[in-house]
């Protein structure tokens, strides 16, 4: 292999662009972060002085805990039910063939397909139709539908370099089918629902074009609450209150990536 | 695992019930209603109104405009940045560092990447201050509630999915077929040019289709980053469920919208398809 010149540069330059688009990726959010700590009574980036007055005063807004208990409920309520109904669905798709197989994994995965905006929309309409619009079970089925797919997705991928005469040899040796499933597909599918889980759990907590159609002053998450306060207006303890939604998001990521290994985890999920 | 056919149907069959009557129905409903009257009856009254008012096209042409520049965009950062992630980073633990911040935004709400956008370019944004200090320009250049603050908003929220969709393509790619180009006496770039790109064209292909779908439906991105100055499909949307309250006509544009991206999209995949075949009999 020969490293001349011009391979060099092409080089230096890749890894000159693969930094900076790091540091594109994480500007606008280190932006957010810096100026939650700043004493000004206006949003200010680099933050002027270290304060933590703002997560106090969002700490100490009842209407801002009851936004994240409501937002969390949902998104571990939402993440539970695709467990439930997504892992069973994809064990059946990935070992079954039958008629109609493409047709019903395609209707797994089209709520990612379908834009949000439209779902919200769909089970709003559905709803007052049905009388519980804007309700905490309208919503919970809006999520629910939505993270699906995630699940579905995650499970299939680590189905999918599965050696199932393992499972066989276990049955020959007298396991039942149920003990089978619990000492040999339960473990090899396991970082798949896990991936799975806290994917589905995270897009049902950043989630707002679903929530909005579907949400009230009384029953608000902590997005669509955030989004209906940035668009008249932004202050330090708006920053203090997004900063603290980047917070989870790292913690998730850093779960992720201890539990799966983030690589690996991103990968299962495309 | 042999599944017993009655357990099979059981643990399919509850879970398809549920995305029928909660997906599947809600969807129809909306369909329905685009071709009702508001006083109820059948009608193409919506979609006449629609598509006889050039205020609608103008709208859904600025959407399709924004997102191609968003796809572009992103795809011009994500695939050096997959590349560079693929091939040069050697060490697993920074590459595992490159994963964490390209997946930590993925993870955080749109609102709060659009506030960040907000802030860097407003007025007295960081960007306007750098171009201030460094003698680039008198006043503070007007970058935020702009159709290009959109696509910067959008393309950095949409640039991680791009990344990790060509990221994956790049890694099955088998290394031997690019030896072999260069054991050949091609150069670098060459089997580049050659070998590597054609081979990860599915990424690109899947990473732009799941770009482009993501910012023509994107609703909070352009609210924040638009100041209520530019209008695209997914406002006009909201505002007729939730200020007009003319559900009809909202289920109108929502279903444009959706028919339209899936003409796009199959336009792009028909000519995706056929394209490269020919690029590669010919070279």
């Amino acid at each position: 292999m020969s490293v001349g010149t011009p391979f060099r540069i092409g080089r230096l330059a890749l890894s000159g662009f693969g930094w900076l688009a790091l540091l594109y990726l994480a500007i606008p959010l280190a932006v957010i972060v810096g100026a939650s700590f700043t004493t000004t009574a206006y949003l200010r980036f680099p933050p002027v002085g270290f304060t933590l007055q703002w997560y106090g005063q969002f700490l100490k807004d009842p209407s801002y805990l009851r936004a994240i208990w409501t937002s969390a409920s949902l998104a571990i309520s939402a993440a539970g039910i695709a467990v439930v109904l997504g892992v069973p669905a994809a064990l059946v798709l990935a070992r079954t063939r039958f008629r109609g197989r493409r047709t019903l994994s395609a209707l797994f995965f089209s709520p990612l397909i379908l834009p949000a905006i439209v779902i919200g929309a769909a089970v709003l309409q559905y709803a007052s139709a049905l009388g519980f619009a804007r309700t905490f079970g309208a919503v919970l089925i809006g999520h629910t539908v939505i993270v699906i797919p995630y699940i579905v997705r995650t499970t299939l991928a680590s189905l999918a370099g599965f050696d199932q005469s393992l499972e066989e040899a276990a049955r020959d040796l007298g396991d039942s089918g149920i003990g089978a499933f619990f000492r040999i597909t339960l473990p090899t599918i396991k970082p798949g629902v896990i991936a799975g889980t806290l994917f589905a759990v995270i897009i049902s907590w950043i989630n707002v074009e679903l929530s909005i159609f579907n949400t009230t002053a009384d029953l608000m998450t902590i997005p669509v609450k955030l989004f209906n306060y940035i668009q008249y207006s932004v202050d330090p303890m708006i920053a203090a209150v997004s900063a603290g939604t980047i917070y989870v998001a790292i913690l998730v990521v850093v779960t992720l990536d201890l539990t799966v290994g983030i690589d690996k985890a991103t990968s299962m999920n495309r | 695992m042999r599944i017993a056919r009655g357990w099979a149907i059981v643990l399919l069959g509850v879970p398809t019930a549920f995305l029928v009557a909660f997906f599947v129905v809600p969807f129809l409903v909306v369909v329905i209603a685009s071709l009702h009257a508001k006083e109820g009856g059948w009608t193409f009254a919506n979609y006449a109104k629609e598509l006889t008012d050039l205020y609608y096209w103008n709208t859904l042409w600025l959407t399709f405009k924004l997102s191609l520049w968003v796809t572009f965009a992103s795809l011009a950062i994500g695939y050096p940045l997959a590349y560079y992630v693929t091939y040069v980073l050697k060490r697993r633990t920074v590459r595992r560092l490159f994963y964490v911040v390209v997946v930590t935004p993925l993870f955080t709400s749109n609102i709060v990447r659009s506030f960040g956008w907000m802030v860097l370019l407003g007025r007295r944004g960081m960007i306007n201050d750098a171009l201030m200090s460094l003698g680039l320009v008198e006043r503070p250049l007007p970058l935020l509630f702009t159709e290009a603050s959109i696509v910067i908003g959008l393309s950095y929220i949409m640039t991680p999915f791009m990344v990790l969709t060509i990221a994956s393509v790049l890694q099955n790619i088998d290394r031997s077929l690019e030896e072999a180009a260069e054991d050949l006496g091609a150069g670098r770039f060459t089997t580049f040019l050659k070998v590597t790109l054609p081979l990860s064209l599915p990424g690109i292909i899947a990473g732009s289709l799941i770009v482009f779908t993501l910012s023509v439906s994107a609703y909070v991105t352009p609210s924040i980053l638009s100041g209520g100055k530019k209008i695209v499909m997914s406002i006009l949307i909201f505002q007729q469920y939730t200020s007009v309250f003319d559900f009809n006509f909202g289920a109108t544009l929502a279903v444009t919208l959706l028919i339209l991206t899936i003409l796009l999209v199959g336009g792009y995949l028909f000519v995706m398809e056929r394209g490269p075949r020919v690029v590669a009999s010919g070279a």
